[in-house]
């Protein structure tokens, strides 16, 4: 089948990215990165793109495919192309541009090594550790990452500030903070706690949606969000926020906006609540700031609170 | 000019575990790799790396499993370094963060793998070499080590029959730059694109070799390529044994478990090279289904595929079009492996003054005619660290050495020249022909006829390569004239392969001579070595270091 395939390409010595199109016969089976492929070794040795393993798990290839991130190395061509009768292929965003489909990745990087990348482990002469399968466990997921920056692609908060560490590196984070072998835990996560850290993520969801291996960055942030509070991360406006959440629903049953801010801004938390903004945190529970008067069902609010409350004693 | 004390090419596993220890004698250490290091081959490998760590098990049995898997060409000496210092390795893995898949009690889980008399290979899931990158990859930041990330090395600089440094091409913008150092470590992986079926990376097109060549080191045993039997019709992505190993069926066109008239005993779980040579029979002898057989796998229940194999299935349905649990999925055999590579000790010692090899790139020989599934994540390991130990004790002995005054007004020439050229041909047309040639001539089954064919089509296609251009004519990222410099190497790889390979008048391991269908051990219990001479190659041999087994037929 001949498709249309709309490549948005950019030549740094042309002021201006332009689109151009191709048509490539695609057989069944093929991926994007074979058309990729196709075209430059024919019609058009002048584009540029990366790849290596094409086998979706090296994180060279992503790519905005139809608007949306995609490894090209495993998106399936016919699928797509009957639906929308053409391919859109186009660079990450949020990346800056080097040429036609690749991006800089030097801030990806760079976002990678501000979270220490490598494990301190807490007993360097320790010839073998055992490690119980569920612990391993808790860092599988994130430990999944390609690097393939999609996450960072379709980030939000990323989009607004630069300078966020983003998703990728948050699930990196977590690879080390959640592993029994670390020995600097508090430390990593007084350093994710602070400014541009995992606290200013508003929970999109973007990243775990588009993860392409299922990676799950966003569940990373909320562990390590919850982990702070544990260890008692919480001076720092994201753990004052949460934990004077968790205290005005639990006195008022809405959330006492006054009270919050200034609870937020300085004042230093009884380390008896913790335990209740960490268990929120973890199973997301944490309400919209939505103001409501009513506070009727102060009761159920309580119930809820001891039934958190047990659970976490439970463990 | 920029100096270092070491300079690795290459950031796959071997690379990074040399820039390492390079780095932790104290030295400045730079990593050159053409792809950033978490995108490099080793990635991809899947199922695990071996080491006898269990108290039942001893590095003598795994030396003896070796030995007997390489068709008794591997290097003992060499054999015995591997496997005697796995386990230490294995354990500095973990102490770095490497995770692995853990047993009941909490240590190391061990699988078994093909060839091996115990289960002792180590593994993360089914990603194992994506575990282990990126685990060096934090090493690497750990240790400071200084990294040229997509930069492209185009010559090692040798004078005097000492190493002074390299030249690459900085791809983001096009420009040359010479990196002067003591030492410098070759770890730029396999040759397995020199074949058009391959489970290798884009990347894997031998680079280090042909420059290693060109700067005066000589190549061994590059007749040797594993054929995997399981990979994908049209890409070559790798169907891990494990579908065999749970119980999935080979069959022809007409629905029939083929592997019965072959291996009447193991089926589908004989040794890769014997499934290989019966898979492509049966293509050859027109049982296949459009060049391809099929590995059925519906018998086994959409449950157990979803729970056994989940990577197969997904590879399927993504790579091939195909859903495992409703139709067979075509295969075909791959080239997987590449055994030969630079000479070297157990030190990754070559014989240029300053230069070092290790990983696929390097032939020691510990993999011999046929190497084990889970011996090359190890011999990246064993032999990265040995490597880069060695070359930061030649840093620390010697003194660095002129860098030559024209090398790089040399390179920058002949890269000139191809982009300045105003007509010629494309490298990708000249490329797909190269592999056309090596596949159709030095593929699972090898002639004389054949391979001298092979080798003529080479020769004209290195003429004609004399004329290649380049449609891109841009500075940045320009991925066309790496195509076109990795055509050089293709081309000078698949000559001396084909060559290696006309000369070895035997079947031994995954090379098999239709002309010469048996072993032969009185005449060819040695090595192909090759230097580059006067503008041809010069061949010599030498024999196979022998200290513990007496070569035994091999059977399982
Ligand atoms: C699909 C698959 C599965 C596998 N599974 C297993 C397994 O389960 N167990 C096992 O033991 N082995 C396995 N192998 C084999 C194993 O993965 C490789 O042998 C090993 O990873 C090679 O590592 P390396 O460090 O030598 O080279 P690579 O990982 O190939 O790295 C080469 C490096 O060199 C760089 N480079 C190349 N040319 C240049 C240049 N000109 N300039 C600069 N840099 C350059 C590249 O950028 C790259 O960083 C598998 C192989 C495949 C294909
Ligand atoms: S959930 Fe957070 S980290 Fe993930 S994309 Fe949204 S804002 Fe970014
Ligand atoms: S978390 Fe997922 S999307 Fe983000 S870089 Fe890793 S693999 Fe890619
Ligand atoms: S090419 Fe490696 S992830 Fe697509």
């Amino acid at each position: 089948m001949k498709t249309k395939f709309k490549i948005r390409r950019s030549d740094p010595l042309k002021a201006e990215p332009y689109w151009q199109a191709y048509s490539v016969e695609v057989k069944e089976g093929m991926t994007v990165l074979d058309a990729l492929l196709k075209i430059s070794e024919g019609d058009d040795p002048t584009l540029s793109f990366r790849r290596s393993c094409r086998s979706a798990i090296c994180g060279s290839c992503a790519l905005t495919i139809n608007g949306f991130p995609k490894l090209a190395c495993s998106t399936q061509i016919l699928p797509i192309a009957k639906e929308t009768r053409e391919v859109t292929v186009e660079p990450l965003s949020n990346h800056q541009v080097i040429k036609d489909l690749v991006v800089d990745f030097t801030p990806f990087w760079n976002k990678m090594e501000k979270v220490t990348p490598f494990l301190l482990p807490a007993d360097e002469t320790r010839k073998e550790w055992v490690i119980k399968k569920e612990d391993e466990k808790a860092i599988d997921r994130a430990q999944k990452c390609i690097m393939c920056g999609s996450c960072n692609a379709v980030c939000n908060s990323l989009d607004v500030d630069p300078n966020f560490i983003g998703p990728a590196a948050s699930a990196k984070a977590w690879r080390f903070v959640g592993d029994v072998r670390e020995g600097h835990r508090k430390k990593r996560l007084e350093r994710l706690s602070g400014e541009h850290g995992v606290w200013d993520c508003v929970r999109c969801v973007h990243c775990t949606e588009y993860c392409p291996k299922d990676a799950a960055p966003l569940e990373a942030i909320e562990r390590l969000r919850a982990k702070a509070i544990e260890e008692g991360v919480v001076e720092n406006p994201g753990a004052k926020h949460v934990l004077s959440l968790v205290d005005s629903i639990k006195r008022v049953g809405r959330l006492d906006e006054a009270a919050m801010t200034f609870k937020t801004l300085g004042f230093l938390r009884s380390l008896g609540m913790i335990p209740f903004g960490l268990k929120m945190e973890i199973h997301g529970k944490l309400p919209h700031p939505i103001i409501f008067l009513a506070i009727e069902g102060m009761k159920e609010v309580k119930k809820i609170y001891s039934a958190v409350e047990k659970r976490r004693k439970k463990g | 000019m920029v100096i270092h004390d070491v300079i690795v090419i290459g950031a796959g596993l071997a690379g990074m575990r040399a820039a390492v220890e390079a780095a932790r004698e104290g030295l400045n250490v730079a990593v050159v790799s053409k792809v950033h290091p978490v995108r490099s081959h080793s990635v991809a490998a899947q199922g695990g790396i071996n080491a006898a760590l269990k108290e039942t098990d001893s590095w003598e049995d795994h030396m003896f499993d070796t030995v007997k898997g390489s068709d008794y060409l591997a290097d003992e000496d060499a054999v015995e370094v591997l496997c005697r210092e796995a386990p230490a390795d294995i354990m500095e893995l973990e102490r770095m963060g490497a995770v692995f898949s853990r047993d009941d009690a909490g240590k190391i889980a061990q699988r078994p793998f093909g060839g091996a008399g115990y289960p002792r290979t180590c593994y993360l899931a089914d990603r194992t070499g994506h575990g282990l990158i990126h685990v060096m990859y934090e090493q690497l930041a750990k240790k400071n080590v200084y990294l040229y990330d997509e930069w492209h090395v185009v010559e090692i600089v040798v004078e005097d029959k000492s190493v002074r440094g390299v030249i690459a091409l900085e791809l983001l913008t096009g420009k040359l730059h010479r990196l002067h150092s003591k030492a410098v470590v070759i770890a730029t992986g396999g040759y397995g694109r020199l074949f058009n079926t391959t489970t290798n990376a884009l990347s894997s097109t031998g680079d280090g070799m042909a420059l290693a060549l060109r700067a005066g080191a000589p190549l061994m045993d590059m007749e040797f390529v594993q054929f995997h039997p399981t990979t994908l019709k049209r890409t070559g992505i790798l169907m891990t044994e494990g579908a065999r190993g749970e119980g999935g069926y080979l069959i022809n066109k007409d629905g029939e478990r083929f592997m019965k008239r072959y291996a009447p005993k193991t089926l589908e779980l004989a040794s890769r090279d014997v499934i290989s040579r019966a898979e492509q029979r049966e293509i050859e002898e027109g049982r296949g289904v459009d060049g391809c057989v099929l590995l059925d796998l519906r018998h086994l229940g959409e449950e157990k595929i979803n729970e056994r194999l989940p990577q197969i299935r997904e590879l399927s349905i993504n790579f091939a079009g195909k859903d495992p649990v409703r139709e067979p999925v075509p295969v075909k055999p791959g080239a997987h492996y590449s055994m030969g590579g630079i000479w070297t000790d157990v030190d990754g010692k070559t014989p240029v003054s300053g230069l070092f090899a290790a990983g696929e790139c390097a032939c020691l020989s510990v993999h011999g005619a046929n190497r084990l599934g889970g011996n090359s994540l190890l011999e990246t390991i064993v032999f990265g660290r040995r490597a880069g130990s060695a070359a930061a004790g030649f840093s620390f002995e010697n003194k660095l050495r002129v860098f030559p005054e024209d090398a790089l007004k040399d390179t920058a020439r002949g890269i000139a020249l191809i982009l300045n050229r105003a007509e010629g041909e494309s490298a990708s047309g000249i490329l797909k022909e190269a592999r056309d040639a090596v596949e159709g001539h030095c593929w699972v089954f090898r002639t004389e006829a054949g391979l001298k064919q092979g080798l003529l089509e080479i020769r004209k296609l290195k003429e004609r390569y004399e004329g290649v251009c380049v449609t891109d004519r841009g500075d940045g990222f320009n991925t066309e004239l790496v195509t076109a410099l990795e055509a050089g190497y293709i081309l000078e790889l698949s000559e001396v392969m084909l060559l290696s390979a006309l000369n070895r008048t035997e079947s031994r391991g995954s090379h098999f001579r239709t002309d010469f269908p048996e072993r032969n051990d009185r005449e060819w219990l040695k090595h192909t070595l090759i230097y580059k001479k006067d503008g041809g190659y010069d061949i010599r041999y030498r024999d196979v270091v022998m200290t513990k087994f007496k070569p035994e037929e091999r059977k399982y």
